[in-house]
């Protein structure tokens, strides 16, 4: 019986390799998307955090006050002055048209009036269309505004006959904060983000790969020879299907792991075994969800169309760039049904925060069950596989 | 006259084609459902999750080991900000990282036993925070909260010892603020979620439905036709025009409907910006759908099954989002990735639709953008033209190789049934 199995699933793995031979681009396909991803992301935000945010001034003081304020917001870490504006609608135009992200307006008499203590105000204005360089350039405009108030005050104080040591008091500031950023201590914004964009990508791939290999058999009424070669027996039907692939996406996930997390040197607090194994979970889960949608609908477009809506889904409900708690609570359900869900929350313990494994033993063991949503509609392949008239075209 | 005649009989030809793309379009469930289904669905979806715009009372901790007035001071004045709420007080920082791995809290606040002291004597004080990097939002929401407690608590420090100097009412004051700065947020002054993402997933939503459906159709007509040929055999070269010019007609058509819809009615519906004038934005549509129709029918070519596009180029609907600049700021993109972002139609679409919906620009101030689409139309449609002459030349070569005689062409049929 048991080499009996073996056999069957060694030719079923014999005819599946014949079948990828015959259209190599479904298996070098995914590679090479990942590849591709790989790089562009990488690339793409290779700075880290965005530097030199294009900002404006309008400075209607020509002061030495107003040039000092200017030197030091272009003195910022992320802010650049490019353009000297002579109106705020100059400037607003400019904003609209997308060639700043901020600008500050220094009404005329700024000196002036700031010498007689009229306490006078200047303005920021940032463009929050584009959040991310809106709230940094935002940033560092307020930190431009205390570094040089907190010069004038001590030449106001000074003034005022304050004794040096108090001076020194007053000048630094009460208060301050001293930020642990966990796991992320650049607030990095590729490591936000391409943690979890490169595995969303991959399950996105798994699933539509998952669904087409399975529904072009259904689709080419190839499903009779699919399950004789099997030795009829649907299990290893689909495991020669699907291991193939299993393999290709696992090995693509570790290596996808190893540029991360050794290459590049993204945080990873815990193990990378950990990791890697969260990983190949991840695969095969997601690769269940693809045969659970071909068995639920088995017409290829159809099951291809309802993979395309889940996996893109799934970058939502992962929660990693807004957060699921932050959605209604009747939608907040649906998280629960995305592997990429139970995949961020295990990065999130594994990688950012290095926790205790009891913390998130239970995600592994979610994410294996869902390797019983193929049991559900074994049979509906098979039966969809064998008698090709069961589909209503 | 024969100008005439010849003129009608083209238009003519056109709208037949047009009327056999629809119904085309309305007989295939599938890309019904892409053309349809997505884009009226979609944009509801996703604004329905991120409705509500941004995040209101992260849960964190606090360690107080401070227990004076002032530290209670600060820790009241963070639990007021809209941002955060101090959910669970501990004794000491091992409990609060317990809770924070378990994400029970995204941050942790602690004040060092010697807070209230170091004011007292004139020295500064360090709280230290600690905060969840798993999301952005989380991250902003505690320095937003954190920074406005601190500075709020200092300025009442700073008068506090003025008065200690001697220094005294208004002037005091204006010792603390001898200048201010107002900060004005534009054009999304919620610094909301939806208000930033919808807009360029809105756009997307047009590009990509129009793209997988015409891929889809261009993929079924593959199916379907003999000798796998895209078009039909007996397709003209001298019909080329009216061929293209009758099937981008049925697409525009039925997009100008959903767009006026998407573009129009969501933003309204969901309160998601909407300062844009009409005019901009038609003028801005008929272009971003055209370049994208044209796109689209090149591309086709290329899909050999129904679903060949969706499986391989799904993920680029990623792509697109990210290359167009709505988050990672333009600016600061290498210049390699800004050319090829030039290429799409998405870009440009994506790029104008925020200029005019969101920040209220005209049609004069995205002419950039607004060029570039036209440019974009006028080169896909070149390159369709080219496209659909080499499908057909190739096609015809076909029929002369294997339709010699008419046993030939139906040995053929059979073969390929």
């Amino acid at each position: 019986m048991f080499y009996k199995s073996r056999i069957s699933l060694k030719n079923s793995w014999k005819r599946e390799f014949k079948r990828i031979s015959e259209r190599p681009v479904y298996f070098l396909g995914p590679a090479l998307v990942m590849i591709f991803c790989s790089v562009f992301f990488l690339t793409l935000m290779e700075e880290g955090w965005p530097n030199t945010l294009p900002a404006g001034v309008v400075d209607l003081d020509q002061s030495a006050l107003s040039r000092t304020l200017i030197r030091n917001l272009d003195a910022t870490a992320q802010t650049k002055v490019v353009s000297h504006c002579s109106s705020y609608s100059e400037a607003r135009e400019q904003m609209q048209k997308g060639e700043i992200y901020s600008f500050v307006v220094i009404p005329e008499g700024f000196e002036r009036n700031l010498q007689s203590g009229l306490q006078p105000a200047a303005t920021f204005y940032v463009n929050d269309t584009y959040l991310i360089p809106g709230s940094l350039s935002l940033k560092d405009l307020s930190f431009m505004g205390h570094l040089t108030g907190a010069k004038v005050k001590q030449n106001i104080l000074e003034s005022r006959g304050i004794t040096e040591e108090n001076l020194q008091m007053a000048a630094i500031q009460p208060v301050a904060i001293d930020a642990h950023l966990i796991g992320n201590p650049w607030a990095n914004y590729g490591i936000y983000l391409i943690n979890l964009l490169l595995p969303g990508v991959m399950q996105l791939m798994i699933i539509m790969i998952t669904i087409f290999s399975i529904g072009m058999e259904l689709k080419e009424k190839t499903g009779p020879d699919w399950i004789r070669t099997a030795g009829n027996s649907r299990i290893i039907a689909l495991a020669g299907k699907i291991l193939p692939y299993t393999l290709l996406f696992t090995l693509l996930g570790i290596a996808m792991n190893f540029l991360l997390y050794r290459y590049l040197q993204y945080p990873l607090w815990g193990s990378m075994w950990l990791m890697c194994f969260a990983t190949f979970l991840y695969v095969i889960a997601s690769q269940a969800v693809g045969i659970f949608f071909i068995g639920l609908l088995p017409v290829l477009r159809d099951a291809i169309s309802l993979g395309a809506f889940y996996g893109l889904l799934g970058f939502t409900y992962a929660g990693f760039t807004f957060p699921v708690e932050a959605m209604p609570p009747s939608v907040q359900i649906f998280s629960w049904l995305f592997p990429i869900r139970y995949y961020f929350l295990i990065y999130g313990n594994i990688a950012l925060n290095g926790s205790p494994f009891q913390n998130y033993f239970l995600w592994f063991i979610v994410l294996a069950c869902f390797l019983l949503l193929p049991v559900l509609v074994l049979r509906r392949i098979g039966k969809a596989a064998v008698k090709p008239e069961y589909l209503t075209k | 006259m024969l100008f005439v005649v010849r003129l009608s009989k083209a238009i003519k030809d056109t709208l037949t084609i047009t009327l056999k793309e629809y119904r085309l379009v309305f007989r295939d469930s599938g890309v019904l459902i892409i053309f349809v289904g997505a884009s009226l669905i979609y944009p509801l979806l996703y604004c329905t999750l991120y409705k509500n715009e941004t995040l209101y009372d992260v849960p964190v901790a606090v360690v107080d080991h401070s227990h004076s007035v002032r530290s209670r001071e600060l820790i009241r004045k963070m639990d007021a900000t809209p941002e955060l709420k101090v959910a669970v007080l501990f004794d000491n920082l091992e409990q609060a990282k317990c809770a924070f791995e378990r994400r029970e809290i995204h941050g942790v606040i602690y004040v060092p036993e010697d807070y209230s002291e170091k004011i007292n004597r004139m020295e500064q004080a360090t709280i230290s925070t600690y905060c969840d990097m798993s999301s952005f939002l989380y991250y902003r929401a505690m320095t937003l909260a954190t920074n406005y407690a601190v500075l709020n608590t200092g300025e009442k420090i700073e008068v506090e010892r003025l008065h200690a100097a001697g220094i005294a009412g208004k002037s005091a004051e204006v010792s603390v603020h001898p200048m201010t700065f107002e900060d004005n947020i534009l054009y999304n002054n919620g610094m909301g979620f939806a208000s930033f993402l919808m807009p360029a997933v809105l756009i997307l939503i047009l590009h990509q439905t129009l793209f997988f459906g015409i891929s889809m159709l261009a993929g079924t007509a593959r199916e379907e036709n003999r000798f796998r040929s895209l078009l039909p055999v007996d397709s003209k070269k001298r019909h080329l025009l009216q061929l293209i010019t009758g099937k981008s007609i049925c697409y525009f058509s039925l997009y100008a409907v959903l767009t006026a819809y998407i573009l129009g009615v969501i933003p309204r519906l969901f309160n998601l910006p909407h300062i844009g004038q009409p005019v901009a934005l038609i003028g801005m549509a008929i272009p971003f759908l055209l370049a994208t129709i044209f796109f689209s029918m090149t591309v086709s070519v290329f899909m050999r099954n129904r679903e060949t596009g969706m499986v391989f180029f799904l993920f680029f609907s990623l792509i697109l989002l990210f290359i167009s600049g709505f988050s990672w700021p333009r600016s600061n993109m290498p210049s390699f990735w800004l050319a090829i972002s030039w290429l799409f139609p998405a870009t440009h679409g994506i790029q104008g639709y925020l200029k005019i919906n969101s920040m209220g620009a005209t049609l004069r101030q995205i002419s950039f953008e607004y060029i570039s689409l036209w440019i974009l139309a006028a080169i896909y449609f070149v390159t369709t033209l080219i496209a659909y002459a080499w499908q057909i030349r190739s096609c015809r070569l076909r029929t002369a190789e294997s339709g010699k005689d008419a046993v030939g062409l139906s040995n053929t049929i059979t073969t390929i049934n």
